[in-house]
């Protein structure tokens, strides 16, 4: 069961587990771990992994959390990057087969958008990525969802995307630029 | 290709920055950016910002409820609190017995020090002759606070970090004093720098004092001179400069 926190309360309870407060920490928990259950699964595709590197998070996030800086960055955004790096670090050493998703399907369902019910859940900050990822190339703006989603490396989207490793690079170092200027303007 | 006045140019820090925080580039590109991430504080600042702007892209996955057993296994791996948190004695034995082991105050806490960008009330025109230095530590080793006193004048200039921010808990500073005591200095500000002039009853055990420590007391609680009831949750050796 989920519970709600408001990004306020979120920081609050990162903020007390950084002191040390199990209760804040197992809140933090709660109400995160079935969102970064989905980044690491997105991932790694192998419950059993995705579970395992969930597990390996929460240390993180436990002896990382004074660290935690909530006038510098939002704490959903912080647990999301140590999620997802720790996937990445997993998927690229080694441990993970991927064999659940089919490539097709993958890039399939990255490319997609939200549907227009998950737009409409979504806060400014989402809105505003998205539109900005509109605005690119439908290619740029689908190998960087990939790439964010999955944790794959420009040498894998371009084997995907069947270009050249420098066009990729190209693709999305440009799209990156682009995204920057819509996203900060 | 688009329209060329629609691309902005490549700011090549930014685009590595990006590429970083994605997590697109080979072992050997990212271990080198890794490096520069971890040497270059205007860097990590970009990969940073790059993760604020992507993770809304996160938004987008299903949320997945986890087994019952990972927060078990999650409680199980968590290190226990400190003992020396939990237990004033020992923490005030280990002192007395001495302090091996300790974080010294290096000229990087002088350094972090004058680089405190205090407010103007607190910027001395003329910084007293400060003698002794100290850099409070978190048992995790993370800086907490930055001390200054000088026994000449009486003055004590704290500078601490946001490690006790938003804590409800009201720090109090301890001297430790070589024979094995400690002395109650009074409750302090854990969020933002001040100063304080030390009266006569305090200024020589701070003279003498060998280090600092601070407790979280709850609000309105005032420990005994000798003795903290909280727990102790930053120390630092003083040093001479």
């Amino acid at each position: 069961m989920s519970a709600i926190l408001t990004r306020d309360e979120l920081a609050l309870a990162l903020g007390r587990t950084g002191q040390g407060d199990r209760a804040a920490f197992r809140r933090v928990y709660e109400a995160t771990s079935a969102k970064l259950l989905g980044v690491t699964l997105r991932i790694l595709a192998d419950r059993q992994l995705a579970e395992d590197v969930l597990q390996d998070t929460y240390l993180t996030v436990w002896r990382k959390a004074e660290s935690f800086d909530a006038s510098r960055a939002s704490p959903i955004t912080w647990l999301v990057t140590i999620a997802r790096n720790r996937a990445i670090d997993r998927l690229r050493s080694g441990a993970a087969m991927r064999t659940a998703t089919p490539i097709d399907d993958a890039f399939t369902v990255a490319d997609d958008g939200p549907s227009p019910a998950q737009a409409a859940e979504m806060g400014d900050d989402v809105r505003r990525l998205n539109d900005c990822l509109g605005q690119l190339d439908e290619r740029t703006g689908g190998a960087i969802r990939t790439a964010f989603l999955e944790g794959v490396t420009y040498d894998a989207l371009a084997a995907r995307e069947n270009v050249p490793l420098g066009t990729m690079k190209s693709w999305i170092r440009r799209g990156l630029m682009r995204l920057r200027a819509c996203l900060d303007t | 290709m688009t329209d060329p006045t629609d691309m902005p140019p490549i700011d090549d820090d930014q685009a590595l920055a990006g590429e970083l925080a994605l997590r697109v580039l080979s072992p050997a590109e990212e271990a080198a950016a890794r490096a520069r991430e971890a040497a270059e504080p205007a860097f990590a600042a970009h990969v940073e910002a790059w993760n604020e702007r992507l993770s809304s892209l996160a938004e987008g996955i299903p949320p997945v409820e986890p087994s019952p057993w990972v927060w078990p296994r999650v409680e199980a791996g968590m290190t226990p609190p400190a003992a020396a948190n939990d237990n004033g004695v020992v923490f005030w034995r280990r002192w007395a017995i001495g302090s091996t082991g300790l974080l010294a105050a290096s000229l990087a806490a002088v350094v972090m020090l004058m680089a405190q960008p205090g407010p103007a009330a607190v910027a001395p025109v003329a910084p007293p002759a400060v003698t002794r230095v100290a850099t409070l530590t978190l048992e995790s080793g993370a800086a907490a606070m930055t001390l200054a006193y000088d026994p000449g004048t009486g003055e004590l200039y704290l500078a601490p970090t946001d490690a006790m921010a938003g804590d409800v808990r009201v720090p109090h500073l301890w001297l430790v004093m070589p024979e094995g005591g400690v002395q109650l200095v009074g409750a302090i500000d854990g969020a933002s720098i001040s100063r304080h002039s030390l009266g006569q009853t305090l200024s020589g055990p701070a003279g003498q004092a060998n280090a600092v420590a601070v407790s979280m007391e709850a609000p309105g609680h005032t420990p005994g001179p000798n003795k903290p009831d909280g727990p102790v949750v930053a120390q630092g050796e003083l040093q001479q400069l």
